[in-house]
């Protein structure tokens, strides 16, 4: 078989074509432009709003604090800043619902490229305790929030991160053919381009107003009880089926076992976080968040060897005591059995804008 | 196995490998063994049938070398075609004929049913098989004696499944005078390669979704565009599979340094059906010219006995589609279709005139016509369509813009390919005009192609 002759060479060819296709998927994917038309309310046009906000918010003379964290993360980035001449910190959030340890590190990567941006940052925990049913490490959902983000450089430690065979495929596709993970988007833009840039274009005057500044749920489970011994919930009549079913499930549920799988992708993502912040002024903050409307009486005690208390007694991270947010534990400020309604959430805000402004107050002035 | 999955590409890289680090005598056992392989993947038993039907039709050969002309040599070429005639009629059309069996006695459709698995690709192995043993009574091909180089050209995986039908002459050619590929032919096989990837996964796959939506419930799509809009899609659904499959055939064979005749020759740009049908499938359709339409008397008996020619063949075409009443009328219509165009005198001319884009719309919607009984589910279903097709209400187009511009593309590079033939060009144009073509078309895989689950080829059913 003749590869290379005097006119023709089959592998500088074929490795030419190769290049100029990845030239082609990296222009259109890889500049940005495309990640700006992305479907807003897809979960990476999503995740791409939240961030965008963050990056667009001036940064003021105050200390800068950032929140990551998922759903249950009740801070109201509005209501804490109201205090802010109080506490000297100014909030801002990237919790985004869904995301994980993995997902904050690149989510962070991005809103504070440098380093240098924040003096604390907020890590929300359910648990100190390494408590898990679900096998964190092989989230593919984690893929779907990613895409826009991740870089060629990230392919081994993103793609090697995942256990199972088939999701390390679709990370290597996520990080190496942005084209193919764009797609079905890509398609949906193509079918009505117009629509989506219009959208797109509304999206951006009005993001903050819809996402950070938005209202939460004013309803409460206030009037609900909970009989541990028959295993029965009472739930008030507002709440529809499909919720109380959640709801009934999520209190009922027995509690989650220690899962050292949990305890190696918390010493891999929060390790590597922390490892991106050495040596600079930003201090990270480990919180546990309010546990639910009710606690149940029979959780076990807390485990000393947790990751987040390595950490913290390795001194790169600060522990809040764990039961600082115990008083939000009533079912008035729920709106569900895992997230703070919207009074609950001005209580927490109010009390951990408190909090943060003391622990930093000490150790550092203000800019 | 499917063509079109990563699966597919480690097969074919691993027999690429092996192929050309193996001495020379050592080739066709790997090609052989790939061959068995790759359709034991499919269902392992049915391997067992290629072996027998390669058995029988090798001895009937070795017989005929032995005997002269005269009854014995015609009764190994009638035990031949009855071994490879009465295994397609048993899998493929057993079921076909106990149900019209079955509905003559008024007896329920399926009381004579039995459940029989169709094996990949038997229409196209046995009429390769037919081919060789019929070219060797006749004395145009020479008997094979090595049964391995035999079975090779039975069970060669390119073609395995859905064709091309290669003629013994020149597979034989081939591998008796088997030279490596050269750069300019590898080029042109990668080409191959990724052009039918792109028509597969792009295009057909993409029509695949509209037309699945709409022939599974065509009450559900009411008015005339909707019916057309349905209709077209298939028509552009089935050729860019078909053609897609055939290209990577060809470009696959080539690669491995044997040449496959053209099978497809831009058909919706025919100017009739009798172009349509130098142009579409041509494997198949100079197969039953040269083996059912010419020993019918062709038209070497006059007007009447050509038309029955045509008919004959068409239909028995169509049959050899599919098992089902709808085959039987694509078949005859086609031949309807070529009878009225010889009755009309409509002849093929090689240069284009002005009115010529109309005779290609108005083929065009012929040929799409005939579709309708190819992917109807049942003969009502395909009347039912039928009447929409010119039903009062417009009702709605089911593509998308974007698609439809896809669609424009493609006619414009047919165009173009028909005026100046750039796809033979390219593997010799300068390296970026090449390897651009080759990113593109790997970008709009990335952007179009369909990575839901592989598709099966429609031609793999038959």
């Amino acid at each position: 078989m003749a590869l290379v002759t005097r006119r023709f060479s089959v592998p500088a060819r074929l490795g030419l074509a190769l290049l100029l296709f990845f030239a082609l998927d990296a222009l259109a994917f890889r500049t940005g432009w495309y990640v700006s038309i992305l479907e807003p309310n897809s979960t990476a046009g999503f995740l791409r709003t939240y961030l965008n906000i963050e990056k667009q918010r001036p940064i003021g003379r105050y200390r800068q604090v950032l929140a990551v964290g998922d759903s249950r993360m009740g801070l109201k980035t509005r209501v804490a800043n109201l205090v802010t001449g109080n506490t000297g910190c100014e909030f801002g959030t990237i919790a985004v619902p869904g995301t994980t340890p993995r997902c904050w590190y690149y989510m962070l990567r991005e809103v504070d490229p440098r380093c240098d941006r924040y003096d604390a940052i907020l890590v929300p925990f359910d648990s100190y305790d390494d408590r898990a049913w679900e096998r964190h490490a092989d989230r593919d959902l984690d893929l779907n929030y990613l895409m826009p983000l991740l870089r060629v450089t990230d392919l081994p430690r993103f793609v090697l991160s995942y256990p199972s065979w088939t999701n390390r495929g679709r990370a290597a596709e996520a990080v190496l053919l942005k084209g193919l993970v764009y797609q079905n988007d890509f398609q949906a833009f193509l079918a009505s381009p117009r629509t989506r840039l219009q959208f797109v274009r509304l999206q951006e005057e009005h993001a903050r107003e819809w996402y950070y500044d938005a209202a939460w749920d004013r309803r409460s489970l206030a009037g609900m009880s909970v009989d541990w011994n028959a295993k029965t919930v009472t739930l008030p009549v507002w709440l529809p089926p499909e919720k109380r079913r959640e709801t009934e499930h999520i209190l009922l549920e027995d509690t989650k076992p220690i899962s050292a799988d949990y305890t190696s992708y918390r010493r891999q993502w929060l390790g590597a976080i922390l490892d991106r912040y050495r040596g600079t002024r930003t201090r990270f903050i480990f919180l546990r968040l309010p546990r639910g409307p009710v606690v149940r009486p029979d959780l076990p005690p807390p485990d000393p060897n947790s990751m987040a208390c390595q950490f913290a007694s390795a001194g790169r991270a600060i522990l809040l005591p764990e039961h600082t947010f115990d008083s939000l534990e009533r079912p008035e400020l729920f709106g569900d059995a895992l997230h703070l309604n919207e009074e609950g959430g001005y209580e927490f805000s109010m009390m951990l804008a408190g909090e943060i402004g003391r622990l930093l107050a000490p150790a550092q002035g203000a800019r | 196995m499917l063509f079109h999955t990563p699966q597919f590409f480690a097969f074919f890289v691993v027999v690429l490998v092996l192929f050309y680090a193996l001495p020379r005598p050592a080739r066709r056992w790997i090609l052989l063994a790939a061959s068995y392989f790759f359709y034991m993947c499919w269902n392992a038993k049915f391997v067992l049938l290629i072996v027998a039907l390669t058995a029988i039709d090798y001895t009937a050969a070795m017989w005929m070398r032995r005997l002269p002309a005269g009854s014995k040599r015609k009764a190994a070429l009638v035990m031949s075609l009855a071994a490879n005639l009465g295994f397609l009629g048993f899998f493929k059309y057993y079921n076909f004929l106990a149900g019209n069996l079955a509905w003559v006695m008024a007896r329920p459709f399926d009381a004579f049913a039995l459940h029989i698995i169709l094996p990949m690709g038997i229409s196209f192995h046995t009429f390769q098989s037919m081919s060789y043993v019929i070219d060797v009574y006749r004395g145009e091909q020479e008997v094979i004696t090595n049964v391995v180089d035999y079975a090779l050209y039975i069970a060669f995986f390119p073609q395995l499944v859905a064709g091309p039908i290669v003629r013994a002459r020149h597979f034989f050619a081939d591998l008796y005078d088997w030279r490596a590929p050269d750069a300019r032919e590898i080029l042109r096989g990668t080409l191959l390669v990724v052009f039918g990837l792109l028509k597969k996964l792009a295009i057909a796959d993409q029509f695949a979704r509209i037309a699945d939506v709409f022939f599974r419930d065509p009450a559900a799509h009411p008015g005339y565009l909707a019916a057309w809009s349905g209709v077209i899609a298939f028509s552009i659904q089935i050729f860019f599979d078909f053609s897609g499959y055939t290209d990577m055939a060809i470009g696959l064979a080539q690669i491995l340094g044997f040449h496959f005749p053209e099978n497809f020759r831009r058909p919706y740009l025919a100017r009739s059906i009798t172009e349509f049908w130098r142009r579409w499938h041509i494997s198949l359709s100079t197969w039953l010219r040269d083996y059912l339409y010419i020993p019918l008397g062709g038209n070497r008996h006059g007007r009447w006995q050509t038309y029955r020619n045509l008919m004959l063949t068409m239909l028995l075409g169509g049959l050899w589609h599919g098992a089902s009443w709808n085959f039987v009328i694509w078949g005859g219509y086609h031949g309807a279709l070529l009878s009225l165009e010889r009755i009309l005198g409509i002849r093929e001319r090689q240069r284009w005139s002005i009115f010529d884009p109309l005779r290609v719309a108005l083929t065009f919607a012929l040929a799409s016509i005939s579709w309708i009984f190819f992917r109807a589910a049942t003969l009502r279903d395909s009347v039912y369509i039928l009447r929409r097709l010119c039903s009062g209400a417009h009702g709605h187009i089911l593509w998308l813009h974007w698609q439809l511009w896809f669609v424009l593309a493609a006619l414009v590079l047919a165009v173009l390919e028909e005026s100046y033939g750039w796809f033979e060009r390219l593997p010799e144009a300068p390296a970026w005009v090449y390897a651009s073509a080759i990113a593109v078309c790997l970008f709009c895989l990335e952007l179009i192609g369909f990575s839901g689950r592989a598709v099966p080829f429609v031609y793999f059913q038959f």
